[in-house]
């Protein structure tokens, strides 16, 4: 139970050999059982015939002598058996007489004339049942038959010597042998299934790379001879390419979200601009009409300085909004009143009541990057502006407490749908429609280490954003 | 001698010329006995060659088993002349005559030995009562006769004496016997043991000689008396006595491990008749 998960933990180019090397024991262990059974038979095969033979050939050639009771003859035939068989497999052959004695024996010293031949019959079998038992020496018997009646017997005794040393060796052999062929199969499955798994091993360090950001494989490292895992490299280096574009197009949309953000205002910014132009034009053409009348002339000079004065307010603080260098300064209590100019002329053409609170001082806004804070607070507010809707309420405030700075938006307009919330609050795929918006206000806030917070209560929308005072830059 | 045996010689070529021709699908038939090293097809094939160079006719070898089937082949005329034992000779001396004798180391005399396993203690005939005893053949001198006679002449018998007595039909079976254990004891043609202990020592070894007799007539040829002015058998003793002479003859008698052929005096054999009298009824 220990073994198993720690075996599963291995790497598969480990693990396949392994499995590899247990088949192949275990196909050797039925191959070699399967020889050695083979084996086992023949040999018990050739034993039977072996003794068969010897036993039907004696009995024939025994026959006449053993009926006339010739001691000379049946030893002579016995000893000259004997010394055709070379003596290697035949160590004893006794020829009993009708009464079971002794009538001669390859060896009479063994076996003399007239002794009883019983005890030479013990343990012996049918030349066909004989079998190897793990006996050096085997005992066969045979009635002897001539004639038509029985005359007498045979005892044969057999050395397997040979034979048992044959299978032991086999048996070395098939062991020596398998664990070899076992040894350089696995370590050849080893080296194969190793090279074959080597695009797998870059895939998986490719995605698993140290900087989290997933890198293409080299064409050169794709094994093109293996469609299929060429096919899935492929597919990998082409979802790496999709991922750094968007990564890409989510880092210009994040730019542009500035823009995007000012366009929202533009007409309301245009009216900021074309109204005081209307008033600028009038005071020029009083100054023209009324050139020689000193106080109109310093009258109308004055409208136009305070006309022109709220001009250059407006296009600084929408440079301001899009001024790149301005990434990385703290944040200042001037950018709140930007965000208010630039905000106002839509609250007003949305005829919104606008409650604008700065409590947190300078010096818990100095904590904060300037840029994305003004980002955040913008899109909060055009967001609480279109929630809203004509003649609703849109709160800011902002406070200190703590290690942390905290921008409430609120509004009085309807709930914020579930797809808003989402887009707002985690960050799991965007779902399909809407905008970006609240999603950059969601990865800015969670890049500076903040957190957000929605609450519906009377009527109203807040949505606050806390800031850990870490200090500026940290964006 | 030498002119009357040329004359005799010349005559039986002259008669025996168309007789030659006459039976020439009819070989000359020599009978041996499986006492001696008939089991040795050298020897056969060279017997047969030099005889035949000799006589300048095919020869047939008929072997038999036992020394009676032989005399009766060469009393019924189904075979020409023999080479078998001094006993049957003198059994049937009547009707038998010698065309020679062999000599072996110089003279035409053996012995037979008893013999024992190299391993045991007996060392005369008397410490073999009880035990199996080895004889080549009833009608051999030496492979039976000589230990009958023995126990004749201290009043026992074979078969009382010993255990169980067999008979093995060749002197080298008899050395098998006791070499293999088969038989504690028997009794073998002196000659042939000592052949048998130059060709094959191993066999020899197994086997000890514990006591031998005295020299006796070798094994002889013989033909039937009748039968010994016959030019095929003048021939054939021709052809025996001069073996010594011819490369062939040569080559048998050193197979043989003999000298030679000699003609042969029945008196020669004096030693096998005194013991054929001492058995009972002999």
């Amino acid at each position: 139970m220990i073994a198993l998960p720690r075996f599963r933990n291995l790497p598969v180019t480990v693990r396949v050999p392994l499995i590899t090397a247990a088949l192949m024991i275990v196909l050797a262990l039925v191959a070699s059982q399967s020889v050695l059974g083979a084996l086992g038979r023949v040999q018990d095969a050739r034993l039977s015939e072996t003794a068969r033979l010897h036993v039907e050939g004696l009995a024939v050639a025994l026959g006449p002598s053993v009926l006339r009771q010739d001691v000379w003859e049946v030893y002579d035939i016995l000893d000259r058996a004997r010394q055709a068989n070379d003596g290697q497999r035949l160590l004893l052959t006794v020829v009993a007489d009708e009464r079971g004695r002794v009538l001669a024996a390859t060896d009479p010293r063994r076996a003399p004339v007239g002794e009883d031949a019983a005890e030479f019959g013990l343990g012996a079998v049918a030349p066909e049942a004989v079998r190897m038992t793990g006996d050096p020496e085997l005992r066969v018997t045979s009635p002897l038959q001539y004639q038509g009646r029985t005359i007498g017997g045979i005892v044969t005794e057999l050395d397997v010597t040979d034979l048992l040393a044959e299978r032991r060796q086999v048996t070395l052999w098939l062991l020596f042998g398998n664990a070899l062929a076992t040894g350089v199969l696995a370590f050849g499955g080893w080296l194969a299934v190793a090279r074959i798994l080597r695009p797998v091993g870059a895939l998986v360090q490719a995605m698993d790379a140290s900087d989290g950001a997933p890198r293409p494989i080299p064409t050169t490292e794709i094994p093109h001879g293996d469609p299929g895992l060429a096919r899935l490299i492929e597919t990998y280096n082409q979802m790496t390419t999709a991922v750094e574009e968007r990564a890409e197009a989510e880092r210009r949309l994040a730019d542009r979200e500035r823009f995007v953000s000012l366009g929202r205002l533009s007409s309301a910014l245009a009216h900021e601009v074309n109204n005081p132009l209307g008033g600028l034009l009038n005071a020029a053409d009083t100054i023209s009409t009324y050139a020689d009348r000193p106080d109109v002339v310093r009258q109308s000079a004055e409208l136009m300085q305070r006309g022109l004065g709220h001009l250059r307010d407006v296009t600084r603080a929408m440079l301001d909004q899009n001024r790149l260098d301005r990434a990385g300064q703290p944040l200042r209590p001037e950018d709140f009143e930007d965000l208010r100019l630039l905000f106002e002329p839509e609250a007003h053409s949305r005829n919104l009541a606008l409650e604008w609170e700065v409590e947190a001082g300078a010096e818990a806004l100095a904590s904060q990057p300037a840029a994305p804070v003004r980002q955040v607070a913008l899109n909060l507010l055009l967001n609480a502006g279109a929630a809203a809707g004509k003649g609703g309420e849109v709160g800011l405030k902002v406070s200190n407490g703590g290690e942390r700075l905290s921008i409430a938006v609120s509004n009085t307009g309807n709930a914020m749908g579930e797809a808003d919330l989402r887009r707002l609050l985690a960050s799991g795929p965007l779902p399909p429609g809407g905008g970006v918006g609240l999603r950059l206000v969601h990865d800015i806030v969670s890049g500076l280490g903040g957190t957000l917070h929605h609450d519906r209560a009377d009527g109203r929308t807040v949505i606050r954003v806390d800031l850990p005072a870490t200090g500026a830059g940290h964006a | 001698m030498l002119t009357r045996r040329s004359a005799i010689l010349a005559g039986g070529a002259f008669c025996a010329a168309p007789m030659v021709h006459a039976q020439g699908d009819a070989p000359f038939r020599f009978a041996l006995t499986p006492v001696f090293l008939d089991n040795d097809a050298a020897v056969i094939s060279a017997l047969r060659t030099a005889l035949g160079e000799a006589m300048g006719r095919e020869i047939e070898l008929v072997q038999r088993r036992t020394y009676q089937e032989i005399s009766g082949a060469l009393l019924d005329g189904s075979v020409d002349a023999a080479w078998t034992c001094g006993y049957p000779y003198l059994q049937h001396r009547d009707q038998l005559s010698l065309l020679g004798v062999p000599v072996w180391r110089g003279a035409p005399l053996y012995q037979s030995y008893l013999i024992v396993a190299a391993d045991d203690a007996a060392t005369s005939l008397a410490d073999l009562r009880g035990g199996a005893h080895a004889f080549s053949d009833p009608d051999s001198n030496s492979g039976y006769l000589v230990t009958a006679s023995d126990l004749a002449r201290i009043g026992a018998t074979p078969e009382e004496f010993f255990s169980r007595s067999i008979f093995t039909y060749g002197h080298r079976n008899v050395v098998r016997a006791v070499a293999g254990g088969l038989t504690r004891s028997g009794s073998v043609d002196g000659y042939v043991w000592e052949v048998l202990n130059s060709v094959e020592p191993g066999l020899t070894a197994r086997t000890r000689v514990i006591s031998r007799s005295e020299d006796l007539g070798f094994p002889p040829f013989v033909a039937r008396n009748d039968r010994m002015e016959e030019a095929g058998i003048m021939s054939c003793r021709t052809a025996l006595q001069g073996l010594d002479k011819a490369d062939e003859g040569k080559e048998v008698l050193r197979l043989l491990f003999l000298d030679a052929v000699v003609p042969a005096d029945p008196a020669l054999f004096d030693g096998i008749a005194a013991r054929m009298a001492a058995l009972p009824g002999g």
